[in-house]
């Protein structure tokens, strides 16, 4: 029998606690970038490790930011 | 009276040094019904993400301002009616 794996997952460290920073902007494009991938897609908080109020705060500026022609859409790499 | 924050995209082939001054036409506004403009920053021409109106630039331009809610209704139609503007966001200062 084989014994059952217990994942314990690594917790995340807060990069935005880590980086001091308590309001987001849409207009802060270097900032909403690194939440956003390669194509474009928000990352999912898993990925990003920062909390509910923020990942929420992240997502709308990411989609004014969209409206505003500051991020895109889509980029398509592929 | 509530403090707004203001961002517009103009037509890229508006010459850079006439922005401030027809900028200002636009926020006439504002001020004829008794708010104030606090900061005018503008960014430039700057690359947009895609293509809006079949353009591949913008320039870009932020506004702080205090006006009623019936004014920053009012500037937005305006500006919307525009063909210079190819985009705007009007935004509570405090909704960030």
């Amino acid at each position: 029998m084989a014994k059952a794996v217990v994942r314990k997952p690594k917790k995340k460290l807060n990069p935005l606690k880590a980086a001091k920073i308590t309001v987001i902007d849409y207009k802060d494009t270097a900032l909403l970038r690194k939440f956003i991938s390669d194509r474009g897609k928000i990352r999912a908080r898993r990925v990003t490790g920062v909390t509910v109020q923020e990942q929420r705060a992240i997502a709308r500026a990411v989609k004014n930011a969209r409206e505003m022609a500051l991020l895109p859409y889509s980029s398509s790499a592929r | 009276m509530r403090q707004y924050e203001l961002m517009i995209i103009l037509d890229p082939e508006v010459e850079e040094r006439t922005v401030a001054p027809s900028l200002d036409k636009y926020l006439t506004v504002i001020k004829t019904t008794g708010g104030t403009v606090d900061k005018v920053d503008i960014w430039g021409k700057r690359r947009l993400a895609y293509d809006i109106q079949k353009k591949s630039e913008g320039i870009y331009a932020v506004v702080d301002f205090t006006a009623s809610s019936d004014t920053a209704k009012e500037l937005d139609r305006q500006l919307g009616l525009n063909e210079v503007v190819l985009r705007t966001k009007v935004m509570r200062a405090d909704a960030k």
